[in-house]
């Protein structure tokens, strides 16, 4: 059968299998940056946005999935310019052997969009369903409230620029923020 | 290059740090090395690559997606077939029959192997990646048709995707001819018990093996006269005789990659392995002993990979990966699901122990004895050495100690295997060492942390006790960095050892515990790591190393060495690591070898290129080698502040008129010094003495790992190790049912912690110098693996009076111990 869908801003359509997870799609087409941990939706390495909610991807049977807008961590920044959570990640030290890491990312991106200036029991409750089993998660979670630092600093210079921001978080209002005047979001490809 | 050439920083060295010369193993164990050591202490006013964060060389792939892992390869192989595992439901017994006759039939099926297919090896080997021979049985075959536990592999498949080979594996039919089977190790021992190995079913036997009873290995060792010691403190009622008993659990690696091999063959016919593997070269060899294929016919390269810890340091899926590729005959991946990774490859083993020591009512430890059993599972991989370090490491913690008495038991049974493990019997050790001084405090009426700094090592120590299963005093060493007392000080700061505060609630108690650990830096005797840097014309370098990256930053850490060697800057440095056709050789990633064994080999061969740097250096300034030295990206002269840049040497040297050379630098690093890095854990904890429930407040580790390279790094270590010692002391178990089968199949029956069960982390770096090591550097991966049990089970003590000895403490157990404490009272 066949899906169509976005795949971070590009629309697609994809051959699948009724039994193909949405994880078994992507990684088959290139987006590997997903990784396969338990196939159970138990650990969080697959984490990626469908219609900016994070999923597991591991455990969505892909055929939900038409017509919706996934963002996968293919569709962040790259590595000479970086959306703020990974660049925090990177500045902190935040990531081991990394394997549960664009997962990681996914997901602190998705409560920074809804709760742009968490405490540090937030962070640690949106990210209870990522494992990682290299850092203790110490500098995970630092490098959390640091790029929500960063995002909201941005955000600030981005209200300055003149554009419209809702400081009380939206996520529309922050991606919108990000796209024109952050170049860290999924504006970039 | 010889060791006059080499250009010596004297002055460098601070007064008063003249290393001690007197061991008489000194000499040779200084021409191992292939060159004298120099005074490398550096001042922090001197270092420009190291004691920096420097950030980590893969960070950016990784938050990017990019990095590549051995299942992110798929698309390089159009015709890649995947693989499955068809295992045992039972937990002993033969393979009467395997029908593959409806698998082969369908569509899409490339090969299915069973044990009575040529392609599979029938040799016996050991999937441990050890050094040669190995130090572990050889009692395993790929296929087995005697099956030991629920979950050997018995038959595999390759299909053309995945989705097929499960359906195909499913449609495998084994008959079984079953046995009866035994699970626990105390049964096990008995001669009437059921029986795991023949004793032909075996070779490479290890020490005191005896497989009627299933005893895969008995071993021993003694200082000084243990029972004359014992014999004159219970006569003595000065002296006192403290026993106790401690059990540890099954724990999961639960590496976040599952294992995953893709085995290829390609068009000079070399049989190619992309693998998540810590030991390349051992399995390159493995590989090629167990199917007959020369060493050089077989390339193993690792990618990047989702962590090991020790799970990693096992050929645990290459062999079938392979067989699959050779009856396919075409490029195969196999990829473990994480029930495979809870059920079916590698844990740490299980362990009973007992402790014993004599004390003087002054606190002086007259004699300590300690004795473990260990649970080995079905097959003995790793399963003597694992239990050699419950004792080798943690003992050397009291090297004064005059009679000191070592002794286990190592025993099948038919359950999973036990491997090495990050810590690899230390974490065990620790518990029932660290847990036993701090009773023996306590009953005494000693403080604990005092009783044990009056007994604790020092530098200048000669630790005998670290060689106490060893013929001879070859391995015996002296300790010359040590500092375990700032540890033990700087930790008691941090966690607010003096000003513990108590609850309001009457039924909320506070405490406080504390342990002592130590590790080791590679295996001493049994290391080999080896590198080369080759510059570039514009002044940069490749370093080709073998030693292997797991996740810790190792890459990063070479690259830091090699530039403060060179004078140029990390980035400078291009990484080429771990592959067995284009990196020098080496042991691999265990044993916390990488920073002190690779990490040495890469400084001597920077220091190999350098001196090559400084006579050119020498020509284009017209100065004397000696008078020179590297910095800031150039060679200079202090003394008439001439420089040249590497660039103009690297254009020089290769395309200059008069003479042109490729500056090359070889090194290599062998040893049998395995310098213990320290460290100190702290916990505090609150305990209800209603429900037994308790929280921790705070962990603190204070580690001594000599100078860290890159100190963001090496918190990363502490606090990964933290995470899996937390996970041992409260949440981490497996568990079997009456007829041997896995009743924790995934994360969600397994208590590994989460973002909302660490409590407050606090580290501190102690540096100290070791003056064997890479600027002074010891290693720290696994240090840091063993110290939440016994402190926890310490600070339990503290807080409410019982001690917990079961790993993991549950709030049950605490209740328990609490309403017998009162029954008693």
């Amino acid at each position: 059968m066949e899906i169509e869908l976005e795949i971070n801003d590009v629309e697609q359509t994809v051959d699948a299998s009724k039994s193909d997870s949405l994880l078994d799609v992507l990684r088959r087409n290139g987006y590997t940056g997903a990784k396969r941990g338990c196939d159970t939706g138990a650990c969080g390495f697959c984490t990626v946005h469908v219609d900016g909610e994070p999923v597991k991807s591991c455990v969505e049977p892909v055929t939900k999935d038409q017509d919706t807008s996934i963002e996968t961590i293919e569709g962040l920044g790259t590595q000479s310019d970086l959306h703020p959570v990974q660049q925090a990640f990177v500045d902190n030290t935040a990531l081991q052997c990394g394997f549960c890491i664009p997962g990681m990312i996914m997901r602190s991106t998705a409560l920074l969009e809804t709760n742009p200036n968490p405490t540090e029991q937030e962070v640690r409750e949106a990210l209870s369903d990522n494992l990682c089993r290299c850092t203790g998660y110490k500098k995970i979670v630092e490098a959390v409230l640091d790029a929500a630092e960063r995002m909201d600093s941005d955000t600030a210079v981005a209200a300055d620029g003149g554009t419209a921001v809702d400081n009380d978080g939206g996520a529309a209002a922050v991606t919108e923020c990000s796209r024109t005047d952050c170049g860290c979001m999924e504006g970039d490809q | 290059m010889s060791d006059s050439d080499r250009v010596r920083e004297t002055s460098k060295q601070p007064e008063g740090t003249e290393r001690k010369e007197s061991d008489p193993a000194e000499a040779n164990r200084e021409s191992e090395t292939g060159a004298a050591r120099e005074p490398d202490r550096k001042p922090e006013s001197e270092r420009d690559a190291i004691t920096v964060d420097e950030e980590k060389d893969d960070a950016r792939k990784i938050v990017t997606g990019e990095a590549r892992y051995t299942a992110d390869y798929r698309d390089r192989f159009p015709d890649l077939a995947h693989g499955r595992v068809v295992r045992s439901n039972i937990a002993h017994g033969y393979v009467e029959s395997v029908d593959t006759s409806a698998a082969e039939a369908m569509d899409g099926v490339d090969a299915v192997i069973t044990p009575f297919d040529d392609v599979v090896p029938d040799k016996l080997y050991s999937s441990s990646g050890q050094s040669y021979p190995e130090p572990s049985p050889w009692d395993l075959t790929v296929l087995r048709e005697h099956v030991r536990f629920v979950g050997d592999p018995v038959a595999a498949v390759a299909a053309d995707d995945a989705e097929t080979a499960d359906r195909a594996a499913r449609k495998i039919e084994i008959e079984y001819r079953e046995l009866d089977a035994v699970f626990d190790p105390e049964e096990a021992l008995d001669e009437d018990a059921p029986q795991l190995f023949e004793a032909d079913d075996v070779e490479n036997k290890q020490s005191g093996a005896d497989y009627s009873r299933n005893l895969e290995s008995h071993f021993e060792g003694e200082l000084g006269d243990v029972a004359g010691a014992f014999e004159q403190a219970s006569d003595d009622e000065r002296r006192h005789v403290i026993q106790t008993e401690w059990e540890t659990p099954y724990q999961s690696h639960c590496v976040p990659e599952p294992h995953t091999t893709i085995a290829y063959t390609d068009e000079d016919d070399r049989h190619t392995f992309i693998t998540a593997t810590q030991v390349p070269f051992h399995t390159r060899r493995q590989i090629a002993h167990l199917f007959d294929v020369p060493i050089r016919d077989v390339r193993v390269k690792k990618p990047r990979i989702g962590a090991g810890f020790g799970s990693k340091q096992e050929m645990a899926i290459e062999p079938i990966t392979f067989a699959l590729h050779l009856a396919a005959d075409r490029p195969v991946k196999l990829e473990m699901s994480r029930q495979e990774e809870f059920t079916a490859l590698r844990f740490r083993h299980p362990m009973q122990m007992q402790m014993r020591t004599a004390v003087t009512d002054d606190g002086d430890i007259e004699a300590m004895d300690l004795y473990t059993l260990s649970n080995s599972g079905a097959y003995g991989t790793h399963g003597m050495t694992v239990a050699n370090n419950v004792g080798t490491k943690p003992l050397p913690l009291y090297p004064r100690v005059p009679n000191v008495r070592f002794s286990g038991d190592v025993v099948h049974t038919n359950l999973p295997m036990g491997a090495a493990m990050r810590g690899y019997g230390a974490p065990q050790g620790h518990f029932a060492v660290e847990s036993h001084m701090d009773e023996v405090a306590r009953r005494l009426g000693l403080d604990p942390i005092e009783f044990r700094l009056q007994n604790a090592v020092r530098e200048g120590d000669l630790d005998r006790s670290v060689a106490i299963l060893k013929d001879g005093d070859r391995f015996t060493r002296t300790i010359r960095s040590c500092g375990i007392r700032e540890c033990v000080e700087r930790g008691k700061e941090a966690i607010d050892y003096d000003g513990i505060e108590q609850p309001d609630e009457d039924h909320h108690k506070r405490g406080v515990g504390m342990a002592l650990i130590a590790q080791g830096s590679g295996v001493a005797g049994k290391e080999l790591g080896a590198a080369q840097v080759q510059m570039n014309e514009d002044g940069s370098f490749h370093l080709q190393v073998g030693g292997v990256d797991t996740g810790t930053g190792a890459d990063t850490m070479f690259s830091q060495i090699a530039a403060e060697v060179l004078g140029c800057t990390p980035e400078d440095v291009v990484v080429i690591a771990a592959d067995t056709d284009l990196t020098p050789f080496d042991y691999g990633a265990y044993a916390s070898s990488t920073t002190y064994i690779s990490g040495r080999a890469v400084k001597n061969a920077a220091e190999d290129a350098k001196e090559r740097l400084l006579e050119w250096g020498s020509r284009l300034l017209d100065e004397p080698p000696k008078a020179l030295d590297t910095g800031d990206g150039c060679v200079y002269s202090e003394q008439t502040g001439n420089s040249v840049s590497l660039e103009e040497i690297g254009y020089e040297a290769t395309y200059g008129d008069d003479e042109r050379e490729h500056i090359l630098g070889d090194g290599n690093h062998s040893t049998d010094e395995s310098p213990p890095p320290y460290g100190a854990q702290f916990v505090d904890v609150t305990v209800d003495t209603e429900t037994g429930e308790y929280e921790l407040n705070k962990l603190v580790f204070a580690a001594d790992c000599g100078v860290a390279i890159n100190p963001a790094l090496v918190e990363g270590q502490i606090e990964g190790g933290e995470h899996m010692s937390l996970e041992y002391a409260t949440s981490g178990d497996l568990t079997f049912d009456e007829e041997g089968n896995p009743e924790v199949l995934g994360f969600r029956q397994y208590g590994m912690p989460r973002t909302t069960d660490h409590p407050e982390m606090e580290t501190v770096l102690v540096e100290t110098h070791e003056p064997t090591g890479p600027f002074g550097a010891k290693s720290i991966a696994e240090l840091p693996t063993n110290g939440v049990p016994p402190a926890l089970s310490n600070a339990i003590r503290d807080a409410v009076g019982v001690r917990l000895t079961e790993l993991p403490f549950t709030a049950e157990d605490v209740k328990t111990a609490l309403d017998e404490q009162s029954a008693d009272d």
